[in-house]
């Protein structure tokens, strides 16, 4: 936070991103808005209320479905100067502007040889828990990790989700910016007025000596809530929110596990070729002599998401899992 | 038509064919990696476009586009040469050697690239025209597309966008009857492209693509029309390319015949010209001069340097360094 000095005040999740965004177009007259339903309606989870009415329907555009027109002008009019600030609905529609990312807001910088940027930012809402079904609940930073070229930022709270947001806004490089549906109620105390959060940066939202768990957006209160849960047994659990998922801190994370020397990473996403995967082996390659055990995985299991909430509960990890893997991670070393 | 214009239109054509020709030699020699797509055929098209964007406009080729890249490159840089060593991969490229002849862009003179992903900028493209219609510029956003790319979903989110906001978008359909081996009509609801563009409610023009003074005109008349604000503009553009599948002819002998020679748009233009008291003499030595260039070109790329290796990781993000070379 570049201010400490600011007054702070309760608020939501979606209030925090909504004061981010009217506080990006204030400063930065190039930024605009463009998505589904953002304008006068406010978009499907509120984010962008009252923006239209404050800036006009040219800086906030409302769109048809065309998820690859929407991302396609904000690559355009990034490569011109502009900061476009798109709104995906719902992650799972990604793929209908894949290419767009993919192939153009994450490679015209390098394949023009720096000729361009893109500065621009994709919100989406993303995750599960709420009975949303298959095309409404993935989690979706398996789809992105293996690109180049993209940031992946991944806010737990409100405090960060304001300061990550409007770092993002200021960033060269197209920041892919994931907004877990379940927190988008959370209210914490969250400072007044214009501050950044660094891309890039993991917090350490607890301190601890004998575990670290990695963890990203809900999985982060649920880690914390683990680890209130384990300091009744005497297990002290460090906490690690990655916060940028792409490229992510190393250093935060690594320095961790070599002083508590077990690891758990969390995440919400199925197993396979997911977050977990990139962060152990990453944990194996660098920490392997500082390891008194194998690291730990909490992810979903390797299937869709159901639509009955007593089956989704199947899928998808919660507080116990973490729970039961720190469990696993003192059992086994 | 005035005769300085032709004469202007006829060198460029020559520039692109010589440029295509030698590139082609040059391919079959295996000094140019990756792989070829020529211009061949197509000249009139590119050097109608390239004749009147400005360098402040915008166009996105097409795989096809090393014609209007290299007519734009020295037009407004005076430095064609960079185009060709793009191609050949060299340091002295426009994007160091990193794009490659589906890639060559220079902001400075337009150029905003290719996307091999054929069409993805009929989105991009969007962006651009929208930045200036928000600036208040009166520049042009051109997307050259081929008959090929209209099969993809976002030919329609895009015409559709730029008609609602009346944004300054050039389409620019070169239709040469074929996508690879799919014939325009086998792969389309219409042959003719203009058919599928009319129900978006913004002009929309068929010309004979090989007709430079056609193409010329009515590729004016667009620019005009969007420079003065009056929103999108879709000009199709018929023609052929010489180029067949990549090992052979699979088109009828007739067909054939009539695009290369009796329908040919450097033929079309010579008679003209002597039409309007051009002398062979006079025609022969603006070829000539066409060819000589571009073997400088070409000499320039094959002489010119290898990128540095440690530009390989360079440039992925501004922000951060990408280190494991
Ligand atoms: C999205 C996409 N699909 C397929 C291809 C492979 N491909 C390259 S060129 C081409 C045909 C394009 O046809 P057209 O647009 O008519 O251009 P032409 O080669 O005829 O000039 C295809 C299918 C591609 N590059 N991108
Ligand atoms: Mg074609």
């Amino acid at each position: 936070m570049t201010e400490t000095e600011k007054k702070v005040r309760k608020t939501s999740f979606t209030k925090a991103l909504n004061d981010a965004l009217d506080l990006g177009m204030d400063r930065f007259p190039e930024m605009f808005l463009i998505g589904e339903d953002i304008g006068e309606m406010g978009g499907d989870f509120g984010v962008t209320k009252k923006l239209w009415a404050k800036y006009g329907g040219e800086r906030v555009r409302d769109t048809p479905l065309s998820e690859a027109a929407i991302i396609g002008t904000c690559v355009g009019a990034a490569m011109v100067g502009m900061r476009p600030v798109a709104e995906i609905m719902f992650a799972d529609f990604l793929g209908e502007c894949y290419d767009q990312i993919v192939n153009n807001a994450a490679k015209v910088h390098y394949m023009f040889d720096g000729q361009f940027t893109a500065p621009l930012v994709i919100r989406t809402a993303c995750g599960g828990g709420f009975g949303g079904g298959p095309h409404h609940s993935q989690s979706v930073e398996g789809w992105f990790m293996n690109v180049p070229g993209i940031v992946i930022v991944a806010p737990s709270n409100p405090t960060d989700a304001k300061g990550l947001l409007l770092a993002s806004i200021e960033s060269e490089d197209p920041v892919l910016f994931l907004e877990h549906k379940a927190l988008y109620r959370v209210r914490a105390e969250v400072p007044d007025g214009y501050y950044t959060t660094p891309l890039g940066q993991a917090a350490v939202a607890r301190e601890g000596s004998d575990v670290t768990v990695v963890a990203t957006m809900r999985m982060v209160p649920m880690a914390l809530a683990a680890a209130e849960q384990a300091a009744a047994d005497g297990i002290s659990v460090e906490v690690v929110d990655l916060r940028t998922i792409r490229p992510y801190d190393a250093e935060t994370m690594l320095g961790s596990v070599s002083r508590t020397g077990r690891a758990v990473v969390a995440n919400e996403a199925p197993r396979i070729g997911g977050l977990g995967a990139e962060l152990s082996a990453r944990i194996h390659e660098e920490c392997f002599s500082d390891l008194l055990g194998p690291v730990v995985r909490v992810d979903g299991l390797d299937a869709p998401i159901p639509f009955s909430v007593p089956l989704e509960h199947v899928i998808l990890p919660d507080e116990t899992d973490i729970s039961a893997a720190i469990r696993t991670a003192m059992e086994k070393s | 038509m005035d005769k300085t214009t032709m004469l202007g239109l006829y060198r460029d054509m020559w520039m692109i064919r010589a440029f295509e020709q030698g590139l082609e030699r040059e391919f079959e020699q295996g000094n140019v990696p990756g792989m070829l797509h020529t211009g061949l055929g197509q000249e009139a098209t590119q050097a109608a476009l390239a004749d009147q964007l400005l360098a402040t406009d915008c166009f996105f080729p097409d795989h096809r586009c090393h014609g209007i890249n290299a007519l734009a490159q020295q037009r407004h840089s005076g430095d064609g040469e960079r185009i060709m060593a793009e191609l050949f991969g060299k340091a002295t490229g426009v994007c160091s050697g990193k794009g490659g002849s589906l890639h060559s862009a220079d902001p400075a003179v337009g150029n905003f690239g290719d996307n091999a992903v054929e069409g993805s900028y009929m989105a991009t493209v969007l962006g651009v025209a929208l930045a200036s219609k928000l600036r208040g510029e009166p520049n042009v956003a051109c997307a050259i597309i081929g008959d090929g790319t209209v099969g993809r979903g976002e030919f329609h989110e895009s015409l559709n966008m730029a008609a609602i906001w009346q944004l300054p978008v050039l389409y620019a359909c070169v239709n040469n009857g074929y996508a690879i081996s799919m014939p325009v009509g086998q792969g389309h609801a219409s042959a003719d492209i203009v058919d599928l563009a009319r129900g978006y409610g913004f002009p929309c023009e068929q010309v004979d693509g090989n007709d430079i003074v056609e193409c010329h005109e009515k590729i004016g008349v667009a620019i005009a029309h969007i420079r003065a604000g009056h929103g999108p503009y879709f000009v199709e553009l018929k023609t052929w390319r010489w180029q067949g599948i990549f090992a052979g002819e699979f088109r009828p002998d007739a067909e054939v015949k009539y695009w290369r020679e009796d329908h040919d748009p450097i033929l079309m233009t010579v008679d003209r010209l002597i039409g309007l008291g051009c002398t062979s003499a006079e025609l022969d030595a603006i070829e000539q001069e066409a060819r000589g260039v571009i073997d400088e070109w070409i000499t320039f790329a094959k002489e010119s340097p290898a990128p540095d290796l440690a530009k390989a990781t360079a440039n992925v993000y501004v922000n951060w360094e990408v280190t494991g070379a």
